[in-house]
């Protein structure tokens, strides 16, 4: 008996996913960081290597929890105007309900995790696609944190809470980082989202609880975004209706800009964090080098376009000569 | 004058030669059967026709001109269509607009004239005397009726010469009959048809002549009315049974696995009661469409149950999903090796250890040496030939990749496993290796269900032939009982009358 | 007709629900100067999802418009400003619209980029490169810019008829003409359009110029009523466009909406945020309404395709 005649789109698979992204990005890391050495003021000093640290954390956070989503072939757009809403409500626990403000955080990381159960609900549940569905809470999310404020009413960060965006923000981050990357490379769970990611059917053929892999990845969205609020209301010293704008665009930009395909199946950490800091030193750089805050975000922009358009071209190749 | 001839047709991927030699002609108004096994080279020359592959070698000739550089754009112009088992439609766009588009000429900006679509897709749906509403959606359509609207559109675009691709696979009974009256329309009006069925009785009532396909080539081609069916059966096959399966004699258990009534309704399976017992191998044979996979999906867990019973050991067990299978010992290796059988993607160990995650994990963490060690030790036994455990899926031959599915399931230690077509489109060495295989775990006690639409590996493999028909278990013949004749017959229906 | 834009009408008789309510409430709401103001002033939302109807068509996604309608703004303010006469005015931005969008067209047709990605790139690369260039100072208009000089009742009918031309243009478009349709096929199965004759690249940068030029011309219809050009101006514009289209029954997996679900969409979506305010409820939960609307709408879209796709299933089965 005969082969089966191979169907005409039959290809080699893409190359296994070899760090050369990263090999690359981390060779743009250390030449940024050249730079700003020699342009930057006072770019060089461990106050300002903390500095880096502390400010990436909110959006790193973020990016942290996002990239097992996109590894699933989802998205979360929502975890920006979670921020809000989180701090917005852990503002009201604290200071309307009058809880002490460890219960109120408590209780905020809670209402984290029940947002990424609506959004999971609605995408595992209804199979409805994750960009609609966290498109609609983007603005759900959003809406009520203004809506409960009245559009401008904020509260100040209690003092007992300050520490945390003082620097001890780092050791959360750290552990989140730690825990995320046990989550996605190491455990049982993160294999399966990776295979989720590769073939959502495959992946059901093969006995993986599809449905409940999604919805962790989503509640797990949610709660590390109420993390970020917590942290974002201690270093602003307050929190507002308008927190954490625009800060889903930049974990999905240190995200992609870490190799992490936004089709799903590829993606790791270490790509991330490479992602994260490569955008967090450029805008610091920038900073301190007086070269505005704009000039940083043009640059991220068309770093990530290249980042992609350097990503498609390798693929080409590398199934071109394995065919 | 011929409508359509191939001489010594020649096409090879890869290495593996899927037409070695084909040569076939099709008159104006005839019905010409194509026949041949799985893997005989029916679709591929079909491609080659329709100018999806460009063959290595041979001749294509239309009317008598020949056709160098076959494109699909080319052998539509020239008049060659072909429907297949999935109609190839736009869903959101309405009948009348699936048949127009690529159909019309003008620029971008040229005005749509919604009226004459309209009258054009009325007047081709007539001529097949189809009853349906142009401005339907294709979506809101049964399978059939969005069959009759592939064929209409065919005859739209002026198509002399119609491939027909197992044309009554997704149709039901009472349907068939509609197409067959379609079909003599089309004849009458000199179109040719080449026909693609392992339906033997509707060859005979259909074809006019009919070629036989083995092994890429074209052995035979005859008068249908001169060629009697176990003669067209033995062309195809080419060879004595018996000599090929490594079957011995298994001392066979309690029984493993058992259903009564089974039912779903979504997939059509309908009161379906059979057992097997450990060491048994149990084949399913039956037409494609006829409910053996979707069996095996229920069994599985991934279409559950809406009626009836399903019993491990004796006891009434349920299968709500396929996790539920996996944990009772439930293993399904299913036919679609690329798409569900493997991820192509990911490596060998990473296939292997997919069902039993939490088996190679300590604490939730994986143990990735625990998992080498397995991948190792199935590439080993299964004799799977790559260059390392990490090489991707992907990578590997369809042989190969079956046996990492294969790997995958045996891993979960099941008590049943249930095989769905394990040895499609895989060349001879392999497929030798896998009966050799399964026959070693009847002998180790597992319940063994397999599906197959090869005639000779049902029937040299299995202890029983169980026969499926419309979702319905209608026969089952001990292996002493079962031939191809009559395992052919219950899979037709023969003797309750034909689909006329 | 009604069965077959059933999705369409449900979100009108939706929308007229809620106007009949309000109408019983506060019928004041319904003055001709509130209703002219409302559309007026939104107007360009309108626009602006005329365009992204058409993107999320072919199976694509556009959230850069915000920081095109920044970008289209500056410029036409600046150009007016510069002693331009109209036309040229008016063809320069709407023809930079066209640049804009040819750049996220190139991206996604050419080198086969997700436009998710791509058009956030572009967006975080256009959003603050005008910031930049600008320093983020508006531009002052020149005096015959504002209503282009023909006062606030005739310009004001300017947008509104503006408006009505293009929605009606381009709804006859997408089902009179070959591209408009061409735009369906792609967005339904671009290799199925391949082998129809349709070349699925080619209608995806389409889409995106076209996407640009709207941007442009919702900028242009805006920014002709304030008095100066804002470059932190659109943010939001996509979210409100793509909410108007999805809302208005167009399916983001492509090939299926219509331009009528998105006016509808744009309608109800519009009304919230006035109707709140004359019901004197806090104008600040109009976003989560609004959040609140898509999440019903795409929710009662993915139920309504289960109970048919179950329906057929069982047909099949017989």
């Amino acid at each position: 008996m005969l082969a089966q005649a191979l169907p005409h789109a039959e290809r080699r698979p893409g190359v296994r996913f070899v760090p050369t992204h990263e090999r690359i990005l981390a060779v743009l890391l250390l030449a940024e960081t050249a730079v700003f050495c020699v342009i930057g003021r006072h770019f060089v000093s461990a106050d300002n290597a903390f500095e880096i640290v502390r400010l990436s954390v909110e959006v790193g956070l973020l990016a942290l929890a996002m990239t097992p989503v996109i590894v699933t072939g989802g998205i979360d757009l929502s975890v920006g105007s979670l921020i809000a809403l989180s701090a917005v409500l852990f503002g009201k626990l604290f200071r309307d309900a009058g809880l002490p403000v460890g219960v109120a955080a408590v209780l905020t990381l809670g209402a984290g995790a029940l947002a990424g159960l609506l959004n999971a609900a609605l995408i595992t549940g209804l199979r409805l696609p994750p960009l609609i569905v966290t498109l609609g809470s983007f603005s759900l999310f959003r809406g009520l944190a203004e809506g409960l404020t009245g559009g401008s009413d904020s509260f100040m960060c209690p003092k007992s809470f300050l520490f945390l965006g003082q620097g001890a923000q780092i050791p959360v981050f750290l552990v989140a980082a730690a825990g995320f990357w046990l989550l996605l490379h190491r455990s049982a769970i993160g294999r399966g989202l990776t295979a989720i990611g590769l073939s959502p059917e495959g992946a059901r053929h093969a006995g993986i609880p599809v449905g409940r892999r999604v919805a962790l990845v989503y509640v797990l969205s949610g709660v590390v975004a109420s993390l970020s609020s917590l942290i974002y209301v201690s270093r602003y010293t307050q929190a507002r209706a308008d927190a954490g704008t625009g800060y889903e665009l930049l974990a999905i930009t240190a995200v992609v800009l870490g190799g992490t395909s936004i089709f799903g199946g590829r993606g790791r950490i270490s790509g991330t964090l490479l992602g994260l800091f490569a955008i967090a030193i450029l805008e610091r750089g920038m900073k301190l080098a007086d070269l505005g805050d704009q000039l940083a975000q043009i640059l991220v922009g068309v770093l990530l376009l290249t980042a992609l358009g350097a990503n498609a071209l390798l693929e080409k190749l590398s199934t071109r000569r394995a065919a | 004058m011929t409508l359509l001839s191939v001489s010594g047709i020649a096409k090879s991927f890869a290495g593996v030669h899927a037409l070695r030699g084909v040569s076939f002609d099709l008159l104006p108004g005839e019905v010409h059967a194509l026949v041949g096994e799985n893997g005989a080279g029916k679709s591929t020359l079909i491609k080659v026709m329709t100018g999806a592959h460009r063959p290595d070698a041979g001749r294509i000739e239309m009317e008598g001109q020949e056709v160098v550089h076959n494109t699909p754009e080319r052998s539509r112009a020239l008049g060659i269509a072909a429907i297949y088992q999935q109609p190839a439609l736009f869903p959101e766009l309405s009948v009348a607009e699936n048949m127009a588009l690529g159909f019309e000429s003008g620029g971008l900006w040229r005005r749509i004239d919604w009226t004459a679509r309209r009258t054009r897709a009325k007047e081709l749906l007539a001529r097949i005397g189809a009853r349906i509403d142009p401005d339907a959606p294709v979506s809101a359509l049964t399978m059939p009726e969005q069959q009759m609207v592939e064929i209409a559109k065919s005859l739209g675009g002026r198509a002399k010469v119609l491939i027909m691709d197992e044309p009554t696979a997704s149709l039901p009974e009472h349907e068939v009959g509609n197409l067959f009256r379609v079909v003599r329309e089309l004849k009458a009006q000199g179109v040719g048809i080449i026909y693609i069925s392992h339906r033997l009785d509707e060859l005979y009532a259909l074809a006019d002549r009919v070629t036989v396909l083995r092994d890429g080539q074209s052995v035979a081609t005859r008068p249908m009315k001169e060629v009697e069916r176990p003669e067209l059966i033995r062309l195809m096959v080419g060879r004595e049974i018996s000599a090929i399966f490594p079957k011995r004699e298994v001392k066979q258990g309690d029984v493993v696995l058992e259903t009564r009534g089974l039912e779903c309704r979504a997939s059509g399976i309908r009161g379906v009661s059979l057992s097997i017992r450990a060491g048994e191998i149990l084949g399913l044979a039956g037409l494609v469409g006829a409910g053996r996979t979707e069996l095996a999906r229920v069994l599985f867990g991934l279409t559950p149950a809406t009626g009836g019973q399903i019993l491990l050991g004796g006891a009434p067990v349920s299968v709500r999903r396929p996790s539920d299978a996996v944990e009772l010992g439930i293993a399904y290796v299913p036919e679609d090796r690329r798409r569900h059988g493997v991820i192509l993607e990911l490596p060998i160990a990473a296939n292997t250890t997919l069902a039993i995650l939490r088996r190679i994990s300590k604490g939730g963490f994986l143990d990735f040496g625990r998992e080498n060690a397995l991948a190792a030790s199935y590439v080993e036994k299964l004799a799977v030939k790559t260059p390392s455990i990490q090489t991707p899926a992907g990578n590997l031959s369809g042989g190969n990749q079956q046996k990492v599915a294969l790997s995958r399931w045996l891993a979960t230690e099941p008590k049943v496993l249930i095989l769905d077509e394990p040895t499609q489109g895989i060349d001879v060495g392999a497929k030798a290796e896998i009966h050799k295989l399964m026959v070693d775990l009847a002998e180790r006690g597992l319940a063994i269900l397999m599906i197959s639409s090869e005639l000779p590996e049902a029937l040299g493999m299995s202890d029983r032939v169980g026969v499926m028909r419309g979702g319905a278990l209608v026969g089952t013949l001990s292996r002493a009982e079962a031939t191809q004749e009559r395992v052919l017959a219950l899979a037709l229906g023969h003797g309750e009358g034909a689909a006329a | 007709m009604i069965r077959r834009y059933l999705r369409e009408w449900s979100v009108a008789a939706a929308t007229l629900t809620l106007l009949l309510l309000l109408a019983l409430v506060k019928p004041q709401f319904f003055s001709g100067q509130n209703l002219r103001d409302i559309l007026v002033t939104k107007a360009y939302i309108l626009i602006a999802a005329i365009g992204m109807t058409m993107v999320i068509l072919a199976r694509q996604i556009d959230i850069s418009i915000g920081s095109q309608f920044a970008i289209c703004g500056v410029l036409a303010s600046l150009l007016a400003k510069w002693g331009l006469p109209l036309s040229l005015m008016i063809v320069g931005t709407l023809g930079a619209g066209a640049l804009l969008g040819a750049l996220n067209g190139a991206l996604v047709a050419g080198l086969r980029l997700p436009s998710i990605v791509v058009t956030l790139a572009t967006m975080v690369s256009l959003e603050q490169g005008i910031r930049w260039i600008t320093g983020g100072e508006p531009v002052r208009n020149a005096a015959n810019f504002q209503w282009l000089g023909l006062g606030q009742t005739a310009g004001e009918i300017v947008v509104l008829a503006t408006s009505a031309a293009v929605l009606a243009a381009f709804a006859a478009g997408l089902r009179w003409l070959r591209a408009g349709r061409a735009i369906y096929a792609t967005g339904s199965d671009p290799e199925a359009a391949r082998l129809a004759g349709i070349r699925p690249a080619g209608v995806v940068f389409g889409v995106f110029v076209l996407m640009g030029v709207f941007s442009a011309l919702a900028a242009l219809l805006n920014g002709i009523q304030s008095t100066q050009g804002d470059p932190t101006s659109g943010q939001g514009l996509g979210l409100q466009a793509i909410a108007a289209v999805v809302v208005g029954g167009t399916a983001i997996s492509g090939g299926r909406g219509t331009l009528f679900g998105t006016f509808v969409g744009f309608i109800l979506l519009a009304v919230i945020g006035p109707a709140l305010v004359f019901l004197q409820v806090e104008a600040s939960w109009e976003k989560a309404i609004q959040g609140t609307i898509i999440l019903v709408a795409v929710a009662s879209d993915a139920i309504n395709l289960r109970q048919r796709r179950n329906v057929g299933a069982s047909l099949a089965a017989r």
